[in-house]
């Protein structure tokens, strides 16, 4: 059986890579199945998804920790945590960078078969959209030969298709066989030492009755379920809010409204912004009565 | 001390203002809405003084408790059946959140076909939401663990949500003698509520936010031990209860002619009352019979009945409601707790919808255990004044 891993972001697409390779498979004569980590959704925040492949049934509902190919969608994943934990000793690696695979570096140990792609550039170029999954599969296809191309370029037409439109499942079957054509094949280079993120894992009688947790505690803001401060949103962003003072009418809607209470009321109802932990999400630019904030391309940090 | 003669749902609403209940969300259903009514007329005369709040259902009743007790105050409610049925969501909130409410239920037959009258279908089912639930005998019973439930529920090493079920009609509108103890009694036995977690907007914290796999098994396992760790908490409220008052009801459940008994009933609510009735008429006969008076479905007495019951011939369990799996709930769990056990079991199901259950009902039961003490082939649940052949 192989187990492949993805890790992207909310919004690129992993769980549609999983199922279409998933997909792929079973057109090819294999049994196969493709799941997401179950959880909240939420654009820009890491995410995995799973695919399972096999010549037999696959049986297992389990996720997946030992992966015979990761997926990795997005560079950046790979400096905050130690995404290639549990990858098999002769485990391959597609990633989506401007590196040669020779610079990549997702470890201590971690000396793989790996082929880079720099997809967002070519997903932009191909669909005129920054949806790398397409052109993950097809790099994956070229690092991988056990699904082969065709069936991937095929699933792809169908499922895209199905729910984008013909023309767009006909041009992500493009995206991905540009991406199997400029996919470097090499090894990783298994040196970076990963500090360790602090974790909070209590006992059952460590827990706080009825489970609170108070915002004075370590375990309530910074490492707790639901605790944020570790969890810089601000990084998802593709978009900023940038406040127009001037036009601020002090109504108090933006900061009733921000999912990530990021926007924070100053002493004389003024806003300031907390752009560690703005998301980019755009509600307090749409809530604004005044067009006080506007949402500008990019991550800024003013 | 004060004799007044009042109906069931009257003592509960006694012991509410007795217990300083401070807020007290209610929405009526028969057989409750006495005591939701008798709380306003405390409230309304002064004698009371708590906040009544009138909800458009019981959902929101129970989440007016869920927030009133979380708010750090004594929260009081009480409901039935269909009522209780609405609040199921909202149980489960409580009990996790380890929110010491207490309601009284005044046991009504659930769901179509549609009755008013008494049956444990409503109560029974709610068990697994973590709610500690005390079935009474009679008015004061109704009276005495309605005031001892705030003091285990607020026990610190309890934290959880009581249920007082008192069964429809039978108690809930029948007038008994009830010894109404003196408001300095109950302030002595009955310390102020000293909550765990107060929601308070100047020092903003969470009670159970979203619980990722990562911590809810814990979470979980550390409400099973506390459910678990009250056994110990009623066992000496009883007691220190019975120091003030002289009422003593043996915690968990209480053996009754139990000493030497060879056939035995274990069994719920106001049913345990004409039990005794047979046990001594069965006694008179120079039969050897006893019987348990089940008082907590939860924390269920699993290991203590297995001990209390190690030395009979015969045990047979009353159940007013099914769980239609052949079996009635309380059968369901007494034979779990005495897996291993020799004692040969038997269950009983009667009273269903109200039926009345009369002393010879009950002593067709201990008839059935005794056979089947004697190694006669007997059913092993038998439907009591059921119609037709039981199949
Ligand atoms: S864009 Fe506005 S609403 Fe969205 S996270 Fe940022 S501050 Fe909050
Ligand atoms: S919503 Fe607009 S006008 Fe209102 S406080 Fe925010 S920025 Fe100011």
């Amino acid at each position: 059986m192989y187990e492949i891993r993805f890790h992207g972001r909310g919004g690129q697409g992993a769980v549609m890579a999983a199922q279409s390779l998933a997909d792929a498979a079973v057109r090819s004569g294999f049994h196969a199945q493709a799941f997401p980590y179950f959880g909240a959704e939420r654009r820009g925040a890491p995410v995995q998804a799973y695919a399972r492949i096999d010549t037999k049934k696959v049986r297992t509902k389990s996720q997946v920790y030992n992966p015979d190919l990761l997926v990795i969608m997005d560079e950046s994943l790979s400096e905050l945590a130690d995404i290639a934990a549990g990858l098999k000793p002769d485990g391959r690696v597609v990633m989506n960078t401007t590196k040669r695979p020779e610079e990549v570096d997702l470890g201590k140990g971690v000396d793989a078969v790996c082929g880079t792609v720099d997809a967002s550039a070519l997903a932009l170029e191909v669909l005129k959209m920054p949806v790398v999954n397409t052109s993950m599969l097809g790099a994956l296809a070229r690092v991988w030969d056990v699904v082969p191309l065709e069936s991937i370029v095929e699933a792809i037409e169908d499922r895209f298709g199905e729910k984008l439109g013909t023309r767009a499942g006909i041009l992500n079957g493009e995206a991905a066989r540009t991406a199997y054509d400029s996919t470097i094949i090499g090894r990783t280079l298994g040196r970076k030492e990963y500090g360790k993120l602090a974790e909070w894992a209590p006992a059952w009688n460590e827990i706080p009755i009825g489970n609170s947790l108070r915002s004075e505690t370590r375990d309530g803001v910074a490492v707790g379920p639901a605790s944020s401060s570790q969890n810089l949103t601000g990084r998802w962003k593709w978009s900023t809010p940038r406040y127009d003072r001037e036009k601020c009418i002090r109504c108090l809607r933006c900061w009733w409204s921000c999912p990530d209470s990021a926007v924070i009321r100053l002493d004389d109802d003024y806003m300031r912004w907390d752009m560690d932990h703005c998301k980019g999400c755009g509600i307090c630019a749409d809530i604004c009565p005044v067009n006080a904030i506007e949402m500008v391309q990019g991550a800024h940090t003013w | 001390m004060v004799v007044r003669t009042i109906t069931g749902d009257a003592a509960v609403a006694y012991a509410a203002m007795l217990a300083r209940a401070e807020v007290v969300p209610g929405f009526p259903i028969t057989p409750q809405t006495v005591i939701i009514e008798q709380i306003t007329e405390f409230i309304n005369d002064g004698i009371m003084d708590a906040d009544f709040i009138p909800a458009e259902s019981e959902h929101s009743v129970m989440s007016v408790a869920v927030g009133a007790s979380a708010g750090g105050v004594r929260t009081f409610t009480a409901t039935s059946s269909q009522g209780l049925a609405l609040m199921y969501e909202m149980l489960f909130a409580a009990a996790p959140s380890r929110l010491p409410v207490v309601m009284a239920v005044a046991n009504r037959s659930l769901g179509a076909a549609s009755g008013i009258w008494t049956e444990h279908n409503d109560s029974q089912p709610v068990r697994e939401s973590g709610w500690l639930q005390v079935y009474v005998e009679d008015n004061q019973e109704a009276l005495d663990m309605t005031i001892q439930a705030f003091r285990i529920a607020e026990d610190h090493r309890v934290m959880l949500p009581i249920m007082v079920c008192l069964d429809g009609f039978i108690l809930s509108h029948v007038v008994e003698g009830v010894d109404i103890p003196e408001q300095s009694l109950v302030d002595s036995f009955l310390p102020k509520f000293v909550p765990v977690n107060v929601l308070d907007p100047k020092d903003p914290f969470m009670i159970n936010p979203v619980t990722p796999p990562e911590f809810a098994t814990e979470m979980r396992y550390q409400q099973d031990r506390a459910v678990e760790g009250s056994k110990l908490v009623i066992a000496e409220v009883d007691e220190q209860y019975a120091a003030v008052t002289g009422r003593r009801y043996g915690g968990l459940f209480e053996e009754y002619r139990m000493e030497d008994a060879e056939i035995a009933l274990v069994g719920a609510g106001t049913w345990t009352g004409i039990a005794r009735e047979a046990v001594d008429q069965l006694r008179a006969e120079g039969k050897k019979a006893g019987l348990i008076k089940l008082r907590f479905m939860r924390p269920f007495p699993g290991e203590e009945l297995k001990r209390a019951t190690a030395g009979l011939k015969g045990l047979g369990v009353f159940d007013r409601s099914a769980a239609f799996n052949g079996y009635g709930p309380v059968f369901t769990e007494t034979r779990n707790a005495l897996y291993g056990s020799s004692v040969p079991i038997t269950d009983h199901v009667a009273g269903i919808g109200g039926r009345d259950i009369t002393v010879d009902v009950v002593r067709e039961m201990y008839d059935i255990v005794e056979r089947n003490a004697s190694g006669e082939k007997v059913r092993e649940c038998t439907w009591h004044g059921l119609r037709g052949e039981q199949r």
